[in-house]
């Protein structure tokens, strides 16, 4: 058992995040009248309520214990890395490199050692990938590495 | 003419082999693409556009229909095995799907899908036929006032969808009508929450947020958790049949998740969505024991896909009718109509009958036709689930990118999903509901831009959403959702 | 993403491929590849079957395939901003509306291209004007009638457009400002949503697409009383033009069109040979037909005709969008 972080944690960013979104509407955006509600309009009150909504969250979690629920960081790190790889190589690399490269960045984090199953994993994958988007779909995507 | 010699024709044209032929061929490509997760059937349709341009314009319109609805069969199976859900109508599937998944009964989440599937859009076609008339004037009858005011509805009562406390599930709506704020506002031509990213003008990429929020979530935390279990074991073909218990848990859900779709699908838009949300609220609220949602109850998957694909039929009527298209698809299934000539309008029943009643009756086959090949296809699919989940998960994410991509080739979008997805895990984690995030973000622009064009046509007088009927009647019913459980409450005490 | 320094690097390459490549071989070679076509809008759209309407019989033409690769977004410019982004190579072209070339500088903050000096225009495809429409239980029977209407008591009636600065919301803008009327302006996502609240009441009018009044006409629930283009239109070609009734201006006219363009820095051989296979193109009957049931008029021209309709364009917009950030 431990303190309910993860509402008093994301309670407080709910809160803090509606009132930013409030903010940042008021300073640049009209907020118009009920006739002409204007693009700050919506934006304001939704931010006010994510607010309050956000502090009914986090307040009572202070006092509260809840059952221990443990934050996978590693494999957050993989998988959210191994996305932004794809989408940051994709252009450079094509479909064929960037997949490679995913999957391997991906498969790092699975608790399985041996780099064999690993190679052979990324091999089958970009070959799925070639069958059915390039293939298959026709996708209209960069394939091989680019000159430039 | 009447409406027996219609679907007479309708059958001549719909049984012309040809005509057969590209359904089953449309069919098919829906649902291999489809099983692609976020890749729907905008994709395939895509591939097939420039066939459409050489082939008659029933059969062109035939087969774009069948891809249609084989991508709808197609999803169902990445989001009941995987939690990969495209569209939210397929996220309200996973709520109890994929739970069934993990529980070993992945072959009778699957059965349910599609036999509900197939129930509703034949039982959509039958009310189409009877209420064509009437369900097109259904969509000039709902002003802006309507709609808003039935969409407030639809967002309070489908709030109970998700499971915990109420502040948590409300935090959820509201931050997903805040993000449903990105982009361009409609009325003013602002840009909000921008930021100077020209790729957000259109707001945020609902594949993308669907996939990340659902899909890249459950990965990051099934990684580690996956490998304790290890696969579900080996499954016999008799175990992917639902029991006699489970038949009977479904006739019901059907019945009320179709009349519900068949009603919302004529107004174009959200018919799909809010149906399918609303549907899964009201299995809750009538079930004996709602505390089984969310862990695998059944009718949470028969009402709602009753409910979407029942209205996916009915919505084909504005589409015709009013030439309003309810979503992408539906816009360049009309795109290949015009190419032919045909202009959608209300003189469409008159002028050409046999494409209206061709369409129909292609319905009914084309469905047919994804039952039959579907069904077979259970089997192959559950077994996928055999593959240990490190094997599956990487080639998941390389899924899930192209997915993203397909929508509007941006590698932008797919910096978004990864973003989204570490957020989605972090809320998972604090037990917050994606779905209803999901909801927000869908409805709360819709909810917007027609709440300020309310105000606009009635010049700021806020009586209009009383003083018109159908508005007034969607305000109470929005009041005594929101009243009952209190006075029940109270009373209680 | 878009790059902030989109421009020097564009000019960079231009300069470093003019300085390279001696013109008359290149031209000789080309085309030795695929060409790619970006559109700014999805796959079925009208400037997409537009731009696959020529594709085709370009590709033919050219003995090369031409790729249509649609990048849809923020009206047309994601796709200006792809196709700017691949450089001036010579098998990188856009065909898209008139927004992202005249209006987007002035309602899109960091558009990443100025339409003047990254953008070499090839040839105008085909035009649509906009009809105004409105119920056929509306009082007004011609423009005429309809503009003493709206003298008589300003902001009464009110009109639907498809977005803040959409090519409905100007014209209507342009139209009120000619006419010296005011229309009060209620905002639509399409053009389906317009004739809907029409037909259902809650508005009075609007200026849309011929093609998207028609059916409604058709059926005896609407009427247009007028059209934005300086000829009768072909689909439509009952409706009266607006210019010179009604007390408006002879020149009064506001059209959508659709443009074949390439970056900046291409090679003028092969801009020379494009348009030429476009001419070509967009005068055969077969096209025209089915460019005409979309509701487009073919509109074939030489480049320079499209850098002069640009230009037009962009001062008479600009304008109007000056006049309605004044209004506000």
């Amino acid at each position: 058992m431990q303190r309910d972080y993860y509402d008093l944690i994301w309670g407080g960013i709910l809160a803090l995040l509606g009132l930013g979104v409030a903010a940042y509407a008021v300073a640049h955006y009209d907020f118009g009248s009920l006739r002409r509600m204007g693009p700050g309009f919506f934006p304001v009150l939704l931010g006010i309520g994510l607010a309050g909504l956000g502090t009914i969250i986090a307040v009572p979690a202070f006092g509260r214990t809840t059952e221990a629920r443990a934050f996978a960081w590693p494999e957050t790190i993989g998988v959210i890395g191994s996305l932004l790889l794809f989408g940051l190589l994709l252009n450079r690399l094509g479909l064929m490199g960037s997949t490679a490269i995913t999957v391997l960045v991906a498969s790092s984090v699975a608790p399985r050692k041996g780099i064999l199953w690993r190679l052979v994993l990324t091999v089958v994958v970009t070959a799925l990938v070639w069958v059915l988007f390039v293939l298959g779909l026709d996708m209209s995507i960069p394939v091989w590495p680019q000159g430039y | 003419m009447t409406t027996l010699e219609g679907l007479a024709q309708g059958l001549n044209v719909a049984l012309d082999p040809s005509v057969l032929i590209y359904s089953l061929f449309g069919a098919l490509l829906g649902t291999l693409v489809g099983v692609l997760p976020g890749i729907g059937a905008m994709a395939a349709i895509t591939l097939l556009l420039p066939i459409t341009y050489y082939i008659s314009s029933q059969a062109a319109l035939v087969m774009l229909a069948a891809v249609y609805y084989g991508a709808q069969y197609g999803g169902a199976v990445a989001s009941i095995l995987l939690r990969l859900p495209g569209t939210p109508q397929s996220a309200v599937t996973t709520l109890d799907g994929y739970p069934m998944a993990q529980q070993g009964r992945a072959g009778v989440a699957l059965f349910t899908a599609m036999i509900s599937s197939f129930a509703g859009s034949m039982l959509g076609i039958v009310i189409l036929v009877m209420l064509a008339g009437w369900l097109s004037d259904l969509a000039t009858s709902f002003g802006a006032a309507e709609y808003t005011a039935m969409m407030v509805m639809g967002l309070v009562a489908a709030s109970t969808v998700g499971t915990g406390r109420p502040a948590k599930a409300l935090a959820m709506v509201v931050l997903g009508v805040i993000l449903g704020c990105v982009g361009t506002d409609v009325n003013s031509g602002v840009q909000r929450f921008t930021f100077g990213q020209v790729q957000l003008l259109d707001g945020i990429n609902l594949v993308a947020l669907a996939m990340g929020l659902f899909g890249l979530a459950e990965v990051i935390g099934n990684i580690r958790k996956a490998e304790r279990h290890g696969p579900p074991a080996k499954v016999s073909l008799r175990q992917l049949i639902p029991t006699r218990d489970d038949v009977r848990h479904l006739f019901a859900p059907i019945t009320r998740g179709t009349l519900l779709g068949s009603f919302f699908g004529a107004l174009p838009g959200t018919g799909s969505t809010i149906s399918s949300f609303l549907s899964y609220a009201l299995e809750r609220k009538v079930s004996r024991n709602p505390e089984r949602f969310g862990h695998g109850a059944i009718e949470g998957i028969a009402g709602p896909e009753s409910a979407n694909n029942s209205a996916s039929i009915t919505a084909f009527v504005p589409t015709l009718t009013l030439g309003i298209p309810g979503d992408p698809i539906m816009a360049l299934m009309l795109g290949a109509l015009v190419i032919h000539g045909i202009q959608p309008g209300p003189m469409m029943l008159q002028d050409h009958p046999n494409m209206f009643w061709g369409l129909v009756v292609s319905f009914g086959i084309g469905n047919l036709f994804l039952l039959i090949l579907n069904l077979p296809l259970i089997g192959i699919w559950v077994s996928m689930l055999r593959i240990p989940f490190r094997w599956l998960y990487p080639a998941i994410i390389v899924f899930v990118c192209l997915g993203v991509y397909s929508v509007r080739g941006a590698t932008f979008d797919i910096v978004m999903v990864a973003g989204i997805g570490a957020i989605g895990y972090a809320l998972a984690v604090a037990a917050f509901s994606p779905a209803l995030l999901l909801l927000g973000f869908v409805l709360g622009p819709l909810i917007e831009t027609n709440m300020r064009r309310a105000l606009l046509i009635s010049r700021g007088d806020a009586m209009i959403f009383i003083e018109r009927p159908i508005a007034c009647g969607f305000v109470i019913a929005t009041v005594l959702l929101l009243a009952v459980p209190l006075v029940k409450r109270i009373r209680t005490r | 993403m878009i790059r902030r320094n989109l421009r020097p690097h564009l000019m960079a390459t231009s300069l470093v491929a003019g300085v390279l490549m001696s013109t008359a071989a290149m031209a000789q070679d080309w085309p030795s590849q695929p060409l790619h076509v970006f559109v700014g809008f999805p796959a079925g759209s009208s400037p997409d079957t537009i731009a696959r309407l020529v594709a085709d019989p370009l590709a033919d033409a050219l003995g090369q395939p031409v790729v249509v690769e649609n990048k849809p977004g923020a009206g047309g410019v994601i796709g200006v901003q792809q196709m700017l982004a691949k450089g001036a190579d010579g098998y990188n072209f856009g065909i898209n509306i008139n927004g992202p070339m005249t209006t987007a500088p002035r309602l899109i903050k960091d558009l990443g291209y100025d339409p003047a000096t990254d953008i070499a225009p090839i040839g105008l495809i085909a035009t649509s004007p906009l009809v105004l429409a409105v119920s056929s239980e509306f009082e007004a029977a011609t423009a005429d009638e309809f503009i003493a209407a709206a003298r008589d008591e300003p902001e009464a009636i009110s009109y639907g457009s498809v977005g803040a600065g959409s090519g409905a919301h100007l014209t209507a803008e342009l139209f009120s400002d000619a006419a010296d009327v005011q229309l009060f302006h209620i905002p639509f996502q399409s053009y389906a949503e317009v004739t809907t609240s029409i037909l259902g009441g809650e508005i009075d009018s609007g200026f849309m697409a011929p093609s998207a009044a028609l059916p409604h006409v058709q059926a005896g629930t609407m009427k247009m009383l007028g059209i934005t283009s300086l000829e009768p239109f072909a689909q439509v070609p009952d409706v009266p033009v607006l210019a010179g009734h009604a007390g408006l201006p002879d020149d009064f006219r506001a059209e959508l069109w659709n443009a074949l363009f390439a970056p900046a820095g291409t090679d003028p051989a092969i801009i020379t040979r494009l348009h030429t296979e476009l001419d070509t193109i967009l005068n055969t009957p077969e096209v025209q037909e089915k460019m005409l049931a979309m509701g487009w008029q073919v509109q074939p021209g030489t480049p320079s005709d499209l850098a002069d309709r640009i230009t037009q364009d962009t001062a008479m917009w600009g304008g109007v969008i000056d006049a309605i950030d004044q209004g506000n």
